[in-house]
């Protein structure tokens, strides 16, 4: 509880207001919406069920979260930018009915979206956009650290490719060989992974 | 007593089995109190799908493989009991596009079906010019659309200097228009809509791409079937009924009759019409082009185009493939194999083959 408060103290400190690109067509639970979260840390701008202009949107506001009525057919869209790369991605935040936004709630697992009721009491609204920012961001940094894992794998099967090729043209034990890799890096100021690498493409080529 | 069964589709053309199982009272036949559900976006039809909010849908053929393999949303395995038709989809560009293709190649008119090879040359002057590329419309990223475009530029080769964006079906003839898009790929009764705008040119159909390959499907999740599997052949049985009502013609302007009336799709009978009857606009004072398959709901027995198939599956997989949605690496785990074969429900649809027999030998 406290940790998380201090975190959203510091994010305040930190950035600027963060901005929402509403996308609803009802005009007076906009209205609630936006009113809701006067003088919060978010700043709202809205826009009505508009199809292909809200792609200039994005691209124009680059909003930091996006909050749509989920009966817009403009979700087809936003779904899709996820597949594109050069889309970040974003929260979204999706209204729906009280009794559905329930349902749905409780069998997201992603953490990509998160669905609220179409009831904008202001202390809920911004309790829930809190809420959908933390899991997001959580979730990303998950998605980060398993790529880490990853990468951290590959690096470790191409020092060991390069100990075993030292191994063999250079006779040389298996300490040794990590011994020479580490110098070396340690010598030109890269990483071991590095010189693991260019020592492979080299000593291939010899050979 | 019967039961209620919550049915979601996006309103098209090709929803036609939906809207004749009601209105012609199939599905009340089979004990069923059918609410149709129509939805605005396929994201969330498969979300009220994936969390029980409908029971069953009228789904995109790639959708129960994207959601059973967790592309693009949530991980659901969805379960097919029948293919509710095949082909459907036209590409339609913008008249300055086709003004341009004209100019370039030297043409008084347009080919039909017209090859994608017309496009080499703008999109070369484009690319040296170094001006925006072209763009085009789907509707949805795991849609049959997205895949026969690709498929439609592959032969160039130019599906990868194409922008392939998505935009809502409804959206297109107005983004033809306005710029924003110089081309789409949409289903019925979309493309008829502009051609009637005067905002588009219709220069081929998705049976000129691929023939004969499933467009919709029936879904559910499994967990769905699992619970109910007897209220889900029944449900089966109602829309073979209604695919079978659908292959003859005469039926077929009844359907777009019954379609534009019941207020689904909000659109007149001059634009739902043509492609039930095997007719295709073209483009604004021309005489329309015949293509019989144009909407596929049945052939000769209930397997050839109802049957819910592997072959139907792994095509999807290797479209997925192709368009970059799934990695090499991915597609081949053997899991995956287990999750189509949980996807073609054999048993569902045989359930449902025997429910009709045993309905017809009672009368």
């Amino acid at each position: 509880m406290n940790k998380n408060d201090s975190h959203h103290e510091n994010t305040t400190d930190k950035r600027d207001k963060l901005s929402i690109l509403l996308i609803d067509d009802d005009q007076t639970r906009a209205s609630e919406l936006i009113a809701a979260l006067e003088n919060s840390r978010y700043q709202v701008n809205h826009l009505v069920s508009s199809g292909a202009s809200l792609l200039k949107q994005v691209d124009d506001l680059k909003p930091d979260m996006v909050v749509i009525d989920i009966e817009s057919p403009d979700r087809d869209i936003l779904d899709s930018l996820h597949t594109l790369s050069n889309f970040n991605p974003k929260p979204i935040v999706m209204f729906s009915e009280q009794e559905d936004a329930d349902i749905i709630t409780r069998s997201v697992k992603s953490g990509v979206s998160a669905y609220v009721c179409g009831n904008a009491d202001p202390k809920r609204v911004r309790a829930i956009l809190d809420a959908a920012l933390a899991r997001f961001e959580d979730y990303q940094s998950v998605k980060q650290e398993l790529v880490n894992t990853k990468q951290e794998l590959e690096a470790t099967k191409i020092i060991d490719t390069a100990k075993r090729l030292l191994m063999k043209s250079r006779n040389m034990s298996e300490n040794e060989a990590f011994h020479a890799l580490r110098k070396m890096a340690m010598d030109t100021g890269q990483k071991i992974e590095q010189v693991a690498k260019t020592l492979i493409s080299v000593l291939n080529t010899i050979k | 007593m019967s039961v209620e069964v919550k049915l979601g589709f996006v309103p098209l053309t090709d929803s036609a089995p939906l809207i004749v199982a009601q209105e012609l009272g199939y599905f009340r036949q089979f004990e069923l109190d059918v609410k149709l559900c129509p939805q605005n976006s396929w994201s969330t039809l498969r979300d009220k799908l994936q969390t029980g909010l409908l029971d069953a849908a009228q789904l995109l053929a790639p959708i129960p493989l994207a959601s059973s393999l967790g592309l693009g949303g949530m991980q659901v395995q969805m379960t097919v009991p029948m293919v509710l038709s095949q082909n459907g989809n036209a590409i339609s560009l913008s008249r300055a596009l086709c003004d341009e293709i004209l100019l370039d190649n030297k043409l008084s008119e347009l080919p039909f079906p017209m090859p994608s090879n017309l496009l080499t040359k703008i999109v070369q002057r484009r690319a040296k010019k170094g001006e925006k590329k072209l763009r085009f419309a789907t509707v949805f990223p795991y849609s049959c659309h997205q895949y026969q475009l690709l498929d439609w530029l592959k032969v160039e080769n130019m599906h990868n200097v194409i922008d392939v964006i998505t935009i809502p079906p409804s959206e297109m003839s107005g983004s033809l228009e306005s710029g924003l898009i110089d081309g789409f790929c949409v289903g019925g009764p979309w493309s008829a809509k502009s051609v009637r705008e005067g905002t588009g040119v219709t220069v081929l159909t998705s049976y000129h791409i691929w023939q004969d390959k499933a467009e919709k499907v029936l879904g559910t999740t499994d967990a769905f079937y699992q619970k109910e599997p007897e209220l889900m052949a029944k449900l089966c049985a109602a829309l073979l009924l209604a695919c079978e009502w659908l292959q003859y013609l005469p039926n077929r302007f009844e359907a777009a009759k019954l379609m534009s009336q019941s207020g689904y799709l909000n659109e007149p009978i001059e634009v739902i019409a043509p492609s039930l009857l095997g007719s295709c606009l073209i483009q604004q004072n021309q005489s329309p082009q015949h293509v019989p398959h144009y909407n596929r709901f049945y052939e000769s027995n209930f397997i050839v185009v109802n049957s819910p198939t592997l072959e139907l599956q792994q095509w999807l997989l290797q479209k997925m493939l192709d368009s970059h949605q799934i990695s090499s690496k991915d597609a081949q785990q053997v899991v995956v194999t287990q999750i189509m074969q949980k996807i073609v429900n054999t048993a569902c649809f045989d359930e449902a083959v025997a429910l009709l027999a045993k309905q017809r030998h009672k009368y």
